[in-house]
């Protein structure tokens, strides 16, 4: 997807995968950080307006909103070429983070395209 | 209420998408004149020399098991002690923040503006969307809600008997007030999203006491335990040679 491919320049190797120190540079993991949250909100409007244009209603939406989001967890997984802890020190920064941040931009891009779209 | 309310497209052309945009576009507006609006303060000698000796601290902290243990306790030293370690702060030094923010009327002047920019702009847009669109049904959203949200999204129609899930107008507006923050941080920079959180912050601890966060940092420098590394790593540089040889 798109957010993947351009936020690509801005992830940096930190610290090489053999060493069991943590050895994380903060700015970097900070940017690292960005860029999932950059990617997540991106990803949770594309999802709105989509959901939005299909017209799902009700719990369909929502499904919708994390199956994206699981999506998202495996593009970035794919982006950090499956070594997780070579770009963050733990996992649940790739999977968890901004989970719920980008609901309400989901809900709202999802109730205006399924507006202009459906019921008027 | 079952039966669908029959919503005239006018109201799509004429209510909703204009909306919407002015949301867009008065963000966009906001954040320009935020930025021309934002002063370089000259920031205070003290206050800097402060924020790097905290880094400084913080940096140790970090790389603290690279360096020998008597190295580290020589810094630490440096740092801690209680007669004129670099993080120590004498009782009673300490500036109260509050006459700290009055002695400078920058800082206060700076803090009304960022106020200003961002309560003017709501307040207008408020004003403008009660002015023009006000009892419209203008929206529904695509999943049922109780009725406890009526009062939320139905803000300006008293009618009982329309289902929840339909949103007026005004209520639209605050929709979008709050939904669109994901959409401003992709399309005007990271730098707007963490703006408000940061004011915000910053408005909750003007001026905070450095030397609280000196003390902070001392306390933690204080129950750092030191165990250097490198014994280790005559191991580690034994598997990785190895694997270059294999």
């Amino acid at each position: 997807m798109v957010a993947h491919g351009d936020s690509s320049s801005s992830e940096k190797k930190l610290g090489n995968g053999l060493n069991d120190l943590p050895t994380f540079n903060a700015e970097n993991l900070q940017q690292n950080m960005k860029t999932i949250h950059y990617s997540r909100t991106f990803m949770s409007i594309i999802g709105g307006v989509v959901a939005g244009i299909f017209g799902f209603t009700g719990l369909k939406g929502f499904v919708l909103y994390f199956l994206v989001m699981a999506f998202t967890s495996i593009g970035l997984m794919a982006k950090a070429k499956f070594s997780v802890h070579s770009y963050f020190d733990s996992w649940n920064r790739v999977l968890l983070d901004g989970l719920f941040g980008g609901l309400m931009s989901f809900v709202l891009f999802w109730t205006f395209a399924y507006d202009i779209v459906h019921i008027f | 209420m079952a039966e669908d309310l029959v919503l005239d497209t006018a109201i799509r052309d004429w209510v909703l998408i204009p909306l919407s945009v002015v949301m867009v576009l008065i963000g966009v507006l906001r954040y320009f004149v935020a930025k021309l609006m934002r002063s370089s303060q000259t920031p205070d000698a003290k206050m800097v020399k402060e924020g790097q000796v905290i880094l400084r601290a913080r940096n140790l902290r970090a790389a603290a098991n690279f360096i020998p243990t008597k190295a580290f306790r020589a810094r630490k030293i440096y740092f801690c002690n209680e007669e004129n370690g670099l993080l120590f702060v004498p009782k009673g030094q300490a500036q109260n923040p509050q006459a700290q923010m009055f002695s400078d009327p920058n800082m206060a002047m700076d803090m009304m503006k960022k106020n200003l920019s961002m309560i003017i702009p709501q307040t207008l847009t408020f004003a403008w969307v009660n002015f023009f669109f006000s009892g419209f049904v203008a929206a529904k959203i695509p999943f049922p809600l109780t009725q406890r949200f009526r009062s939320m999204l139905q803000n300006g129609i008293d009618l009982s008997t329309v289902d929840v899930s339909y949103v007026s107008s005004r209520s639209w507006y605050f929709l979008n007030l709050f939904g669109l923050r994901g959409f401003f941080s992709l399309i005007l920079g990271e730098e707007n999203a963490v703006d408000d959180t940061q004011r915000m912050m910053q408005m909750g601890g003007f001026g905070m006491d450095p030397s609280k966060g000196l003390s902070a940092e001392k306390d933690n420098l204080d129950i750092t335990q030191h165990d250097w590394a490198l014994p280790n790593f005559e191991q580690r540089a034994e598997t990785v040679l190895k694997k270059l040889v294999s």
